[in-house]
């Protein structure tokens, strides 16, 4: 359904996208997963065609999306992040809108319509004015928008943001109930999204792919490798720099700060298999330091995510935390 | 086609819904209302206001309308593009499977019907001016009035258009048309000043004020039909040309 070869895409001097190839095969529900500003996003306008890469080719379906980019969007349903809406129109006028650009035929506008407003469960508002909407729905109006058209693939760029638990878990039921029947797309930094509802994830860091499979796999990728929580009486860095010159250590996957007089820091470090508790206690006692917990855990999916998006140091990892430090914690509450 | 009547008629829908259409077209109404009284006024006690009758007089023969213009015009098109841009929708709008082209006419479209709209309330001057005796109205030059008052609107429409397509925001794309509007206006003015004959014939041509007193006294005069026809038409390309552009970023 998908054939994306070699897709480049530069900012300027900034190379927002960097030479990814993947395929997807029709009906199936595909995770797109990365950090905030990874290059999912540019990805995907790529993908949709608002934006024209710089290099590489794009398929849809049988449809080359860059010689011809009008019969290309035809096939795809797309929801913006931002879901843009036209806020003076009311829910239903805007969907018919949505239709008539859309091209879908007058006698099966009003069916369409009525399907797209039940799926994504906003048939009780389709007479308000979507500026008064709360954002939930508002959101839920970009899904109907993707829906409209009752498109062969759908491309959903972070469809759960901004709902309550309960929507979320409706729009997940949703995208579930289209596998096998439609192709989706669907990136997030949430990573339960992907396991509840994706059958293979890609994993996409500063514009490049760096991991795929299916989310069980992946956590099997993880083997050979095991993650260590320590807690010690110490400041951040010195502890980080202290643990990261242990042999076997790889990466600090998570840093929090528990209190700051006296200072109490937990790490949670990516490490190789093996006796390395040991030597990371013999550390800390050397240091004097004094050790609160020390505890091996199973990999999650989300240490995976962790490490495979932080293999160029944690110096990064930082950087992308305090740019976006609302998504953080999204990430770390759910 | 359709698309472009889609687009139109969603821009035309979101623009009658909006408070400010209603206080555009208020205070358009009270200066024309206000110009037309006072031709009235000056006709009536045996002056004249510029022109033959009183209808020529107010189409082209006072300058007050095309001030007017030069504020409303950008008015009518700064939201065109700029506020899709500004708001995000120009995402939906260009991943539907819709054209450049047809995005942009389907905006202009939706302009001229703005304009037209300004004008249809002028009829009704039309109408009182029939109902006084020794003004009998030349109704060849009245449609000859507004074939350029239409000539008028391709014209500014597509400039407020291209300028919406390039601004980031709609104040940006009113004071950019305004600039540009401004500045052709006052260059017909440049006539009065410029010694050299070749050249003062270019700026009168230029001038919007010449267009609309030569149609308004019966004179359809082509040249001022093809400079409208073909700046719309250089401004309509180079906006599907910026619409492309933003694309490749």
């Amino acid at each position: 359904m998908i054939q994306i070869d070699h897709l480049t895409k530069r900012y300027g001097e900034r190379l927002a996208v960097n030479d990814i190839s993947f395929r997807v095969e029709p009906g199936e529900v595909i995770g797109f997963l990365g950090p905030n500003g990874a290059g999912k996003s540019t990805t995907l306008r790529m993908l949709t065609g608002y934006l024209t890469p710089n290099e590489g080719s794009i398929r849809i379906g049988d449809v080359d999306a860059i010689a011809s980019p009008v019969k290309a969007r035809k096939l795809i349903g797309y929801m913006p992040e931002s879901v843009p809406l036209y806020r003076e129109m009311r829910v239903e006028e805007y969907l018919r809108y949505r239709a008539r650009l859309k091209q879908v035929p007058s006698a099966k506008r009003k069916a369409h319509i009525d399907k797209a407003l039940e799926l994504a469960s906003v048939a009780d508002v389709r007479d308000r004015i979507i500026g008064q909407l709360s954002k939930g729905y508002r959101s839920r109006v970009g899904l109907a928008d993707a829906l409209v058209a009752d498109p062969p693939l759908l491309v959903l760029d972070e469809p759960t943001a901004g709902l309550d638990p309960n929507q979320i878990r409706q729009v997940r039921d949703l995208i579930r109930g289209m596998a096998g029947e439609k192709t989706v797309l669907l990136s997030t930094h949430i990573l339960p999204e992907v396991e509840s509802t994706c059958g293979r994830v890609l994993i996409i860091n500063k514009g490049e792919l760096v991991g795929e499979g299916e989310p069980g796999n992946l956590r099997a990728a993880s083997e050979g490798q095991q993650m260590i929580t320590v807690e010690a009486r110490s400041a951040r860095e010195p502890l980080e720099e202290l643990l990261l010159k242990v042999e076997g250590v790889r990466s600090v996957a998570d840093a929090t700060l528990l209190s700051n007089d006296p200072p109490v820091t937990r790490l949670k470090l990516a490490a190789d298999a093996g006796e390395i508790t040991e030597r990371i206690f013999s550390a800390i006692a050397e240091a004097s330091l004094t050790l609160r917990e020390l505890r091996r855990d199973e990999a999650s999916l989300e240490d995976v995510f962790a490490s495979l998006t932080t293999r160029d140091g944690s110096q990064d990892e930082a950087e992308e935390s305090s740019e976006e430090p609302g998504d953080k914690q999204e990430e770390g509450g759910a | 086609m359709n698309a472009i009547l889609t687009i139109a008629r969603r821009e035309i829908y979101s623009w009658f819904v909006s408070p400010i259409a209603y206080v555009v077209l208020t205070v358009w109404l009270l200066t024309c209302g206000m110009v037309f009284f006072l031709l009235a006024m000056a006709f009536s006690t045996g002056g004249s206001g510029g022109g033959e009758n009183l209808l020529q007089a107010f189409f082209g023969g006072t300058s007050f309308f095309y001030q007017t213009l030069l504020v409303f015009a950008p008015i009518l098109t700064m939201r065109l593009l700029a506020e899709e841009r500004a708001r995000g929708t120009m995402e939906a709008l260009l991943t539907a499977p819709v054209t450049e082209v047809q995005v942009v006419l389907g905006k202009y479209l939706a302009a001229m019907v703005f304009w037209v709209s300004l004008w249809v309330p002028t009829l009704l001057y039309v109408w009182v001016a029939s109902g006084t005796a020794e003004d009998v109205i030349d109704y060849g030059a009245l449609a000859a009035t507004y074939v350029g008052l239409l000539g008028l609107g391709v014209f500014f429409m597509a400039i407020g258009l291209l300028m919406s397509a390039v601004a980031r925001n709609q104040i940006v794309a009113a004071m950019l048309t305004f600039m540009v509007l401004g500045g052709i206006y006052v260059l017909g003015f440049a006539g009065y000043i410029v010694p050299d004959d070749d050249l003062r014939a270019i700026f009168e041509y230029l001038g919007m004020w010449a267009q609309m007193s030569t149609f308004s006294k019966g004179l359809i005069d082509t040249r001022y039909l093809v400079f409208d026809g073909t700046v719309a038409l250089l401004s309509l390309f180079l906006a599907v040309r910026v619409l492309q552009a933003n694309r490749a970023q």
